[in-house]
């Protein structure tokens, strides 16, 4: 009785136990996710953050590049053949390269301040944290016109 | 078994009475696992919670000091060199450059163990990892030689701003 009725057409498989993980990490990897980074409104508090990580990283690029430049290559990177190179740009070119390079520079160094500030417990409310970003803000756009004007 | 612990103890009786119904489904049915309360826990599935690393002051309290430390004293490190740019000093040059190297090896750790965590990550975040100290280690290695043999960062900087 149980054999006649109970039949399905479904095809089978035999599987050991532990597929039961493989299947579930396949499906995971097929389902969409819900968006976070790229819905989040804009603020001055996580567009600062994620500024002062780029422009550090920015930065220490140039550094660990050049030196591991001058590292495999001392005669083409050394200061004479850069610096030759560097004056025989067009005036546009070199101002433009001094406002990409201060322009960081300046960023991350005056946010940098404002961090070490929170970690001495200071401007830690939420007026505190508004008010000292465009304060930062403020500081760089001077800092960097006066870097790239400078001497 | 049961009729055993059900003659042993008067008392809890209908405790006992009402445990040893699941204890024979287990002595019979051959499940793999005993009755506990709350559930069995299994580990090795992909339901298994995050392990945390041992506590330690190496990589937690005396990190975060040293890092902000480091950070802070790169404060009158860059406003010496604005200073002396005129002339080279390379005392100024070699802190400079040990700070800066420290300073920026720390932040690349930051991110490479934000974005490629080793526990999502086994293997490109191993590599990064390694890469990176690989690469912080050549770095230092390449400042050393350019302040010895060459002109130095901060001169360096200061001749290519005004080239």
């Amino acid at each position: 009785m149980r054999n006649v009725v109970g039949k399905r057409f479904v095809q089978i498989q035999s599987m050991p136990a532990s597929a039961s993980a493989d299947i579930l990490n396949a499906q995971r990897l097929k389902r969409p996710n819900t968006p976070h980074f790229t819905i989040y409104q804009p603020q001055l508090t996580w567009l600062a953050s994620i500024a002062n990580r780029v422009t550090g990283a920015g930065l220490s690029v140039l550094l660990y590049g050049f030196s591991i430049a001058y590292l495999i290559a001392p005669t083409t990177f050394d200061s004479a053949t850069v610096i030759e190179v560097i004056a025989g740009l067009p005036e546009g070119v070199k101002y433009a390269g001094k406002a990409i390079l201060a322009a960081p520079f300046a960023f991350h160094s005056i946010n940098g301040l404002r961090h070490l500030s929170w970690d001495v417990t200071r401007f830690l409310t939420v007026k505190s944290v508004y008010s000292t970003g465009y304060a930062v803000l403020a500081a760089s756009a001077v800092s960097t016109i006066a870097l790239v004007f400078m001497k | 078994m049961s009729t055993s612990l059900a003659i042993r103890s008067a008392l809890p009786r209908a405790r006992l009475v009402t445990r040893a119904p699941a204890l024979a489904r287990f002595a019979t049915s051959g499940a793999p696992y005993a009755y506990t309360p709350g559930g069995p826990i299994i580990q090795g599935s992909v339901n298994d919670p995050t392990a945390f690393p041992a506590p330690s002051r190496t990589h937690g309290s005396h990190h975060w000091a040293f890092e902000r430390l480091l950070s802070a004293g790169l404060v009158p490190l860059t406003a010496a060199a604005f200073a002396t740019s005129g002339s080279s000093y390379p005392v100024l040059d070699g802190i400079l450059g040990v700070s800066l190297v420290m300073h920026s090896h720390i932040g690349f750790d930051c991110i490479v163990v934000d974005y490629l965590h080793t526990r999502k990550f086994p293997v490109l975040g191993n590599v990064a990892k390694w890469g990176l100290r690989a690469a912080t280690v050549a770095t230092l290695v390449g400042v050393y030689q350019f302040n010895t043999n060459d002109i130095g960062l901060t001169e360096l900087i200061a001749k290519a701003w005004t080239a």
